[in-house]
């Protein structure tokens, strides 16, 4: 069973890994790359909760959620990609060494019911902060945060390396082109506050040192979900008369899920990996189906204190997030991802696993997670960073990732009619404007066929007294979408000559209806 | 060529020439049969434009010697399809591998240093897939392969980033698309060597006559062939609206840069003296402003 297990989550690691990779340009796929962000119960009920409406993309959270009723925490086992990491890199730690019937401290464990509740109080009141801990959003930001960006640095450098060794340059060369034909970044990949995301990502590896799946165990509201909807599963473990009562099940028990007496199992932090089946030096121990006998098993050990009072908490963060400051400038230079709903309905289904900004590195590469320039209620939320890149004119990939709907899925052709915002010149920096010479970088690259950035050649007096012909670029306000390029492409050394803010911008209904800024009364919030 | 190259040729030529029947050694050897330097293919399919003009001009083998390698350099700058005509033609960069081919070269590359993201570049213009389909190396430009070069004929710029397999390559074969272009006014050759540099291109457009010149003392191509399949009227470089696109089916293949360049700008009403960049490439001695000083062949495919 231990082997069926094993052989499950590497399955299953492989496939999130596949789709990882698959998140790019031109995303022609037969299985969608947000498959296992879609697969979360948590993000999926999260994001109904927020947003007080059916989210069809998270369907298959939904089943996953109804089968852990009969099954329980199974996805946790066998499925979910953060547990495999773990059970990998628990490994590396020495705990200290134990004797039979010392078992570890089950104080913890009730940590992550307050944690779900907070978080499921918080959704109910459009605070959404599910995202920052569910397991399939760590994972998806680590990965586009720190695992690419290193991976194309190393690439990098053993290019470099290599490439200056004159017999195996071309095969350097050549085998690194092809990787980036299937898709490997061409530019590396930087994502700002990396650095926070990867430390947060360190800490729950480095929790391992206290015992294994020490975030599965105490920390993950996934898992309190799934333990709490799974406690009265249907699958058993059943310890047959030829225990010895050696214990070595309960010392050996990942989750601490053995009660002492070794016969009871806590099913509601049980992940079914099946390992006490296969130790068990006497085999006594088999899995079984039936309904649940209560002798055997033991559920959800929550007090309800702790209960109402991470509900409270919840509701007071909720409340406290809810009037955070949002500045005007910074929200305002920080554009949403075209197609994303109307600010507050995008807050409440975004999960925050930055898919969008990982597909968008391999095609315009401007979406960026937020610090705070959405306030304290949008960390982490995508915005678009022009001086970095742009947003694609041919390119709807964001939306086809985005596993809640925050960002509407769109053809290409609707969404190079959406404004994400507009264009300004700041005649102070603009090279033809302060400078009186020819540039025109942005006019070249803005994507309109038509030109929403245009020139008008006039003669202008030098210092000197001669009299030049200078083209003077400005912008066609009802033409300009927002996209950014002319930002990213301006040559003027930091603080570009153009810039874009979100005036003019559309956002959709969850409904798919575009709407202007001014004409959704409580917009923005 | 190297001289045994040159020997087999003289020697095949003579051979033909003194088997052929009368009539065939006649138009063999007839004075207009000297190759062109500026040759103009008309009212044909992209293949056939340029198989015509590269013949005029005496066939690829006065350019690419067996086992050269050689670089092809199309515009591949945009996100865009063939048929908005901001890319090089795909089928025309196609058939001027196939001839590099077919003329012994050992290797044919096919790159640009894009505007927008290369893969959609490559994958979106065709020409990664036709060039591949002719037997190219078709790769994306790396970073790692810039070397600064010292720029000696230099105005403006005194030394800039070249792509190593352009500066190492037996011959440059650039293949531009002719484009409206807003601040050069056109696009064609000259400023298609934008494509194999690096650095912060963006810099290049000011002072743009001076330091496109100077760009073009550094890289020489062999043969320019301009691309007028379809040509872009407006909105360039990048187009993207059919109105702003024009069906010329034209080729324009010239073993001078400057003339291959004057040339194209007659398609758009332009005559070499409105193009400042292409004035001071001719007073810079890159190549002859005044194309009809060059021995030019007009061929039209059309019946």
């Amino acid at each position: 069973m231990r082997t069926a297990r094993r052989v499950s989550q590497l399955l299953f690691f492989l496939l999130f890994l596949y789709l990882f990779f698959e998140a790019v340009y031109p995303y022609e796929v037969a299985l969608p790359a947000d498959l296992f962000l879609r697969a979360s119960p948590l993000a999926a009920v999260a994001s109904i909760l927020a947003s007080r409406a059916f989210v069809s993309t998270v369907v298959l959270g939904l089943v996953i959620l109804a089968l852990s009723i009969p099954l329980g925490r199974f996805f946790c086992g066998w499925i979910c990609p953060l547990g495999t990491v773990l059970d990998a890199t628990d490994r590396w730690f020495k705990r200290p060494r134990r004797k039979v019937g010392q078992r570890e401290s089950t104080r913890l464990r009730s940590w992550k019911y307050a944690l779900l509740v907070a978080i499921l109080a918080g959704s109910f009141l459009s605070v959404q902060f599910a995202g920052y801990f569910d397991p399939i959003s760590v994972i998806t930001r680590a990965f586009t945060a720190v695992l690419l960006p290193l991976l194309t640095k190393v690439a990098d450098t053993f290019v470099s390396l290599l490439g200056r060794v004159s017999f195996l340059e071309n095969i350097t060369f050549s085998a690194y082109n092809r990787l980036q034909e299937v898709g490997f970044p061409t530019q590396q990949p930087l994502v700002r506050g990396s650095f926070l995301i990867l430390v947060l990502f360190l800490v729950i590896l480095v929790l391992g040192k206290w015992s294994r799946r020490f975030w599965c165990r105490n920390l993950c509201p996934l898992g309190a979900l799934l333990g709490f909807v799974g406690q009265h599963r249907l699958t058993h473990r059943t310890v047959s008369t030829a225990c010895t009562d050696c214990g070595v099940c309960q010392l050996m028990c990942r989750m601490n899920a053995i009660e002492d007496g070794y016969r009871i199992t806590r099913t509601s932090e049980c992940i079914e990996c099946m390992q006490c089946v296969d130790i068990c030096p006497e085999g006594a121990i088999s899995y079984r189906l039936g309904l649940p006998a209560s002798s055997s098993h033991k559920g959800v050990d929550l007090d309800r204190r702790r209960v109402l009072g991470s509900l409270a908490g919840g509701t007071l963060a909720a409340a406290a997030l809810s009037v955070g400051f949002v500045g005007r400038e910074s929200s305002s230079s920080k554009l949403r991802p075209p197609g994303a709903l109307v600010e507050s309905e995008f807050l409440d289904r975004c999960v925050r696993c930055l898919e969008c900004v990982r597909i968008c590195s391999s095609t315009g590469a401007c979406l960026q997670p937020a610090l705070l320039e959405r306030g304290v209620a949008g960390f982490w939320t995508p915005v678009a960073d022009m001086r970095h890149g742009y947003c694609e004119y041919n390119c709807n990939l964001c939306g086809q990732v985005c596993p809640t709907g925050a960002i509407t899925r769109l053809s290409v052709e609707d969404k190079q009619k959406v404004v994400m915002g507009t264009a300004y010149f700041d005649r102070s920096r603009c090279i033809p404007w302060y400078r009186n010479e020819d540039c025109l970088v942005c006019e070249e690259h803005c994507p309109i066929p038509e030109k929403a950035i245009r020139l008008e050649q006039r003669p202008v007096q030098l210092p000197s007294g001669e009299t030049r012909l200078v083209k003077f670029p400005y912008v066609v306000e009802d033409l300009c979408i927002g996209c950014g390029i002319c930002v990213t492409k301006c040559p003027v050394e930091g603080q570009p000559g153009i810039f874009v803010t979100t005036a003019r911008e559309e956002r959709f209904t969850a409904r798919g209806e575009k709407v202007r800024k001014e004409e959704v009364p409580a917009y923005g919030r | 060529m190297r001289r045994r190259d040159f020997l087999r040729a003289i020697a095949g030529s003579a051979l033909a020439a003194a088997l052929l029947p009368e009539e065939s050694a006649a138009r063999f050897l007839r004075p207009a049969d000297v190759p062109a330097d500026l040759a103009v293919a008309r009212n044909g399919e992209p293949a056939q434009l340029v198989q015509a003009a590269v013949e005029a001009l005496g066939g690829m083998s006065r350019f690419v010697s067996r086992g050269d390698i050689v670089v092809v350099k199309p515009n591949i700058g945009w996100d865009r399809l063939p048929e908005q005509a901001a890319n090089t033609n795909p089928e025309v960069v196609a058939e001027v591998v196939r001839l590099c081919y077919q003329a012994g070269a050992k290797k044919v590359l096919v790159f640009d240093h894009t505007s927008n993201r290369a893969q959609r570049c490559y994958l979106r213009s065709g020409i990664q897939a036709a060039a591949k389909e002719a037997g190219a190396e078709v790769s994306f430009v790396h970073e790692q392969k810039f070397r600064n070069v010292e720029i000696r004929e230099g105005v403006e710029l005194k030394s800039w980033p070249f792509y190593k397999d352009v500066l190492e390559a037996d011959v440059l074969i650039n293949v531009p698309i002719a484009k409206h272009h807003s601040m050069a006014r056109l696009t064609v050759g000259l400023k298609n060597i934008m494509g194999v540099i690096g650095g912060d291109r963006g810099a290049i457009h000011n002072h743009f006559a001076r330091k496109i010149v100077d760009l073009n003392t550094v890289v020489k191509p062999k043969l320019t062939l301009v691309d007028g399949y379809r040509i872009l009227r407006a909105n360039g470089p990048q187009g993207g609206s059919p109105r702003d696109v024009q069906l010329l089916k034209t080729v324009v293949a010239s073993t001078d840069r400057v003339a291959a360049d004057a040339y194209a700008a007659t398609w758009f009403g332009l005559g070499p003296q409105d193009l400042d960049y292409l004035v001071e490439a001719h007073r810079r001695g890159l190549g002859e402003i005044d194309f009809r000083k060059l021995k030019i062949r007009e061929i039209d495919l059309g019946s």
